[in-house]
C-alpha cells in the first residue's frame, strides 16, 4: 500500500487544486457582497473579504479533499473487515510544515490586515464634521461647520471625506449604511469617531446595528448623497 | 415515592428558600425604615436563598454538613439499598459515572428547550415583515436560546468529562466525588433561575446582555446574572476536579504523553475553566449591583463606562468558546484512529495544540470590540493574536486527515458524526480569520454572517461530536447497541440541514442583513433574502427534528436494543477492556500501561488488568 501513495498524493493534490477553484466560484455565488459600492472604504473591504474568500477556498480544500479521497480510496472493503491500516504515527517534517507554512500565511493576511485599515480609517484633509446622535429609536444628525441645526435625515455631498462624531442618549447603537460597508458604536458618555467618503450619488439607509432594545430592527434613517451644488441649496434650506 | 428523590426535595426546598429570602429581605427592609418593596433586591436575595436551599435539599451537602460536625461520613458506592436503583439518577450520587449520565441527559434537555426558543424565532423570520411574533418578545427569545444552549453546552462537556476521563486513565472515580456532585446539582438551580426569568420580564439584550440596555431593562436580568452565577461555580468546581484527576489518579506508567487524547482537551478546557469563569461571574456581579444597589459601574452618569463590561465579558466568553469546542475535538480525535484502524497521527501536536488553543484564547478577546470605540491601537494586536490561533487549529485538521490517510476506513454512525463534526468545524474555523481582520469585520460586524460562523463552530465543536460520543459510548453505558438505521437516518437528516442553514445564515449576512433583528429589509441581496430565510428556517427544523429521532433510538434502543459486547468498536481504551455496562467499580485490578493508546495495526495491548492485585483497588 505504502508504494501507492505517490499515485494518491497525486490525485489528491489535482483535485485539491480543482476543488479550490470550485469551492472559490460556490462562495461567491454564496456570499454576494451588495453591488453598490458606496464609499471610498467599500472597494478595499470588498477586495479584501474576496482575498479571505481565497483563503478559505484553499484551505477548505486542502483538508475537505484529503478528507474525501480518504473516504473513498482508503474505505474498509468487503472483506477487509479485520484488517488494520497502514502503521505509522507521525511525521516531524510534515507537522512542522504545516505549522510553519499557516504561520507565513496568517502573518501575510495580517500585513495584508493592517495595511487595509489604515486605508479605510485614514484621516483626510477636507474633512466635513457631521454630528450623529443616537436614541431609542431615531437618529439626529448635525452639520457644526454649516450652522446650529439638526435633521433626522442624513443628507452628504458626494466625494468628500466625512468625519462622523457620534454619539448615544441612552444606550449602545451602531451606524451602519450597508453600501458604505464600515460600522462604528455609539457608546453614551464617549465620542466615537467614523471615517466615511460616500463616492454613489443616491438614497441609502442608515440601519442600527446594535440592538438596543424593542424597536431596534426599525432603527433607521434616510441617508441622502448629493451633489456638493445641491448640497449646498440644502444647507441653506435649512438655515433658511 | 416521588418524595424519596432528591430532586423532588430541592425543588421544594428551593421553592420555599425563595419565599422565605424575598420574605427576610422585605421583613429587614421594614424595619429599617425602607419601602418594604424593592424587586431588584427582593428577587436577588430570593433567588440566591433559593439556590443554596436546593442544593441542601437534594443532598449535595449532606455529607459536608456531618463534617462540621465533626462526624466522618464513609463514601457509599452503589445503588441506594432501600429504593428502586433508577432513582440515583434523580438523587445526590457520588459515582462519577452516574454524576456523567446526570450532566448529558439534562445537557440534552436544556438543548431541546433552547433550540425550541430558536425555532420561534425561526419561524417568524421565515418571512419579512412581523408575523406572529412580537418585537418585545423575539428581543427576549435570542437571549433565552443563547444562555440556555450555553448552558446546554457546559453540561454536556461536563457529561463527557465526568463520565470518560476516570474511565480512561483507570482511575475508580474523581478526585473528589462529593465536589462532583455539587458541581453537577447547582447547574439545576441555576438552569432553573435561566428558564424563570422569563416570567420576570426576560433580558432583551441578547445573550451578551451589554449595558446599558441590561441595567435598565426588567428584573429578569437579576435572575440571568444569578443563573450564570451558579452555572459557573459549577464550571470553576468542575475544572479543578477533573485538573486533579487527570494530575494525580493515572495509573502507573501512564505519563502525560499517554493518556487517551481526550483527556489532554479536557485539560486544556478545564484550565481555561479554572482561570476564565471569574472575570463572566464579574462582569455579571457588577451588573447585577449596579441594578440593586446602584453602583454606576457602566453608568457613564456615575463615572462609568459601558465599554468595561465588554472586556470583562470577553475575556471570558472568548476563552469559553474553546471551553465548548475542544472536548469535542477532542472527540474526533480520539474516534478517528479507531474507526481509521491506525494510529492518531502526531500524537504530541495534537495535545500540544490544545494547551496552545486555551492559552492564545486568552490574549483575543478585543475581536469581538472592534466596532466598540475602544482605543483604535488595541484593533492590531487584537486581530494578530487572532489570527494566530489559526495555527493551532491547522495542526489538529492536518494531524486528523494524516490519521485517516493509509487507514481502512469504517463508517458506523459515530464515524459518520465525527467526519461531519470535521467538515462543520472546517466551516466554522475558514469563516474566523475575516472576522479577525479589522477591515472586512467592520463590515460583517453584529451581521447574520457572524451568526452563521459561531453555529459552524459550535454545531461542529461541541454538537456533532457530542452525538458521536453518544452513539460510541451508549454500548458501554447501557449495554445494549443503538440502532444504526435510526443512527444514519439522523446523521443524514442533520448534516445537508445544518450546512443549509449555516451558509444561508452566512449568505444573508454579506447581503447586509444585521444580527438580533425580527423583522428584515426583503429587498436585501436583490430580493433574495427572504428565499434563503425560508430555507433556513426549512433546515432549522429538519435538525430538530433529527434530533428527535437520535431521543427515540436513544430511549427505545436502552430497553430493546441488541445486547453489546464488551468492545463492539475494538478501541484499545481502557474503557473497553470491562464489561459493558461498565460494572459499579469499574475496574476489577489497576490498570498496568504496556503499550501506547492508539497502535491500531500493532499486536500488544495499551493497558492490561494487573491480575494479581484484583480486589486491592476497591480499598478506598
Ligand atoms: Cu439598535
Ligand atoms: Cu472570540
Amino acid at each position: 500500500m505504502r508504494s501507492n501513495y505517490r499515485r494518491h498524493f497525486l490525485y489528491a493534490g489535482i483535485l485539491v487544486v480543482v476543488f479550490t477553484l470550485v469551492i472559490q466560484w460556490v462562495l461567491d455565488l454564496s456570499l454576494p457582497l451588495p453591488d453598490i459600492q458606496g464609499s471610498a472604504q467599500s472597494a478595499a473591504i470588498d477586495n479584501l473579504i474576496g482575498q479571505h474568500v481565497w483563503l478559505i477556498a484553499g484551505a477548505g480544500a486542502l483538508v475537505l479533499v484529503i478528507m474525501g479521497y480518504s473516504i473513498v480510496a482508503f474505505r474498509a472493503r468487503p472483506g477487509d473487515e479485520d484488517e488494520e491500516g497502514d502503521y505509522f504515527h507521525g511525521h516531524s517534517g510534515l507537522e512542522i510544515a504545516w505549522t510553519v507554512i499557516p504561520l507565513i500565511v496568517v502573518t501575510i493576511y495580517g500585513v495584508i490586515g493592517v495595511q487595509v485599515l489604515a486605508q479605510v480609517t485614514a484621516p483626510q484633509d477636507n474633512e466635513m464634521t457631521v454630528e450623529v446622535e443616537g436614541l431609542q429609536w431615531s437618529w439626529r444628525f448635525a452639520y457644526p461647520e454649516h450652522g446650529e441645526f439638526q435633521t433626522v435625515e442624513m443628507v452628504v455631498p458626494v466625494n468628500r471625506p466625512l468625519l462622523l462624531s457620534m454619539s448615544a442618549v441612552d444606550v449602545l447603537h451602531s451606524f451602519w449604511v450597508v453600501e458604505w460597508r464600515v460600522k462604528q458604536d455609539l457608546v453614551p458618555g464617549i465620542t466615537t469617531e467614523l471615517r466615511v467618503t460616500p463616492t454613489e450619488v443616491g438614497e441609502f439607509q442608515l440601519r442600527c446595528a446594535e440592538l438596543c432594545g424593542l424597536r431596534h430592527a426599525y432603527m433607521l434613517a434616510d441617508v441622502r448623497v448629493v451633489s456638493q451644488e445641491d448640497f449646498d441649496a440644502w444647507i441653506d434650506e435649512q438655515l433658511e | 415515592m416521588l418524595m424519596q428523590l432528591g430532586l423532588t426535595r430541592g425543588l421544594i426546598y428551593q421553592a420555599a428558600g425563595t419565599v422565605l429570602g424575598m420574605v427576610v429581605t422585605m421583613v429587614w427592609r421594614l424595619l429599617a425604615g425602607m419601602p418594604l418593596w424593592d424587586q431588584e433586591v427582593v428577587f436577588v436575595v430570593g433567588g440566591l436563598v433559593g439556590g443554596f436551599a436546593f442544593m441542601w435539599g437534594v443532598g449535595a451537602i449532606d455529607d459536608w454538613l456531618e463534617w462540621c460536625r465533626g462526624k466522618a461520613t464513609p463514601l457509599v458506592h452503589g445503588p441506594p439499598r432501600d429504593k428502586p436503583a433508577w432513582t440515583r439518577y434523580f438523587s445526590t450520587d457520588y459515582n462519577h459515572k452516574v454524576i456523567g449520565i446526570q450532566y448529558s441527559v439534562t445537557s440534552l434537555l436544556m438543548l431541546m428547550i433552547g433550540g425550541s426558543f430558536a425555532l420561534i424565532f425561526r419561524a417568524e423570520l421565515a418571512q419579512a415583515d412581523l408575523q406572529f411574533l412580537g418585537m418585545g418578545m423575539y428581543n427576549k427569545l435570542i437571549g433565552l436560546h443563547g444562555w440556555a444552549v450555553i448552558a446546554a453546552i457546559l453540561l454536556g462537556v461536563g457529561g463527557m468529562a465526568n463520565y470518560l476521563v476516570p474511565l480512561m486513565i483507570g482511575a475508580e472515580d474523581m478526585a473528589f466525588p462529593r465536589l462532583n456532585a455539587f458541581a453537577f446539582w447547582i447547574n439545576v438551580p441555576g438552569g432553573l433561575l435561566l428558564l424563570a426569568s422569563a416570567f420576570l420580564g426576560g433580558f432583551d439584550a441578547g445573550w451578551t446582555a451589554y449595558p446599558p440596555l441590561s441595567t435598565q431593562g426588567s428584573v429578569g436580568y437579576q435572575f440571568l446574572f444569578l443563573a450564570i452565577y451558579f452555572v459557573g461555580l459549577s464550571s470553576i468546581l468542575g475544572s479543578l476536579n477533573l485538573l486533579v484527576t487527570i494530575l494525580t489518579m493515572r495509573p502507573k506508567g501512564m505519563d502525560l504523553f499517554r493518556i487517551p487524547i481526550f483527556c489532554w482537551a479536557v485539560l486544556a478546557t478545564s484550565l481555561i475553566q479554572l482561570t476564565a469563569t471569574q472575570a463572566i461571574g464579574t462582569a455579571f456581579l457588577m451588573g447585577l449591583s449596579e441594578r440593586a444597589l446602584g453602583m454606576g459601574f457602566f453608568d457613564p452618569e456615575g463615572g462609568g463606562n459601558p465599554i468595561l463590561f465588554q472586556h470583562i465579558f470577553w475575556f471570558y466568553s472568548h476563552p469559553a468558546v474553546y471551553v465548548f469546542v475542544l472536548p469535542g475535538l477532542g472527540i474526533i480525535s480520539e474516534l478517528l484512529p479507531v474507526f481509521s484502524r491506525k494510529p492518531l497521527f502526531g500524537y504530541r501536536w495534537i495535545a500540544l495544540s490544545s494547551l496552545a488553543i486555551a492559552l492564545v484564547g486568552f490574549l483575543v478577546w478585543g475581536h469581538h470590540m472592534f466596532t466598540s470605540g475602544y482605543s483604535p491601537y488595541l484593533r492590531v494586536p487584537f486581530m494578530v493574536a487572532t489570527l494566530l490561533v489559526a495555527v493551532p487549529t491547522g495542526v489538529k485538521f492536518f494531524s486528523w486527515v494524516a490519521t485517516m490517510w493509509g487507514g481502512r476506513l469504517r463508517f458506523p454512525t459515530p464515524m459518520l458524526f465525527t467526519l461531519g463534526a470535521i467538515s462543520v468545524f472546517l466551516l466554522g474555523g475558514l469563516t474566523g480569520p475575516i472576522l479577525a481582520t479589522v477591515a472586512s469585520d467592520l463590515y460583517l460586524h453584529d451581521t447574520y454572517f457572524v451568526v452563521g460562523h459561531f453555529h459552524a463552530t459550535l454545531f461542529g465543536g461541541f454538537v456533532f461530536p457530542f452525538c458521536a460520543a453518544i452513539y460510541f459510548w451508549f454500548p458501554k453505558i447501557t449495554g445494549r447497541m443503538y440502532n444504526e438505521a435510526l443512527g444514519k437516518l439522523h446523521f443524514y437528516i442533520m448534516t445537508p440541514a445544518f450546512w443549509l442553514m449555516s451558509i444561508g445564515q452566512m449568505t444573508v449576512g454579506t447581503m447586509g442583513m444585521r444580527r438580533r433583528i425580527v423583522d428584515y429589509d426583503p429587498t436585501l441581496g436583490g430580493g433574495l433574502v427572504e428565499a434563503r430565510h425560508l430555507e433556513t428556517t426549512i433546515a432549522a427544523f429538519l435538525i430538530g427534528l433529527s434530533i428527535l429521532i437520535m431521543i427515540y433510538n436513544l430511549v427505545t434502543s436502552a430497553e430493546i436494543g441488541v445486547r453489546a459486547p464488551a468492545n463492539p468498536w475494538r478501541s484499545r481504551s481502557p474503557e473497553w477492556q470491562i464489561p459493558s455496562p461498565v460494572p459499579e467499580h469499574s475496574f476489577a485490578a489497576p490498570l498496568q500501561v504496556v503499550g501506547e493508546p492508539y497502535d491500531y495495526g500493532l499486536e500488544e495491548e495499551y493497558v492490561v488488568m494487573d491480575e494479581s492485585q484484583a480486589g486491592h483497588a476497591q480499598a478506598h
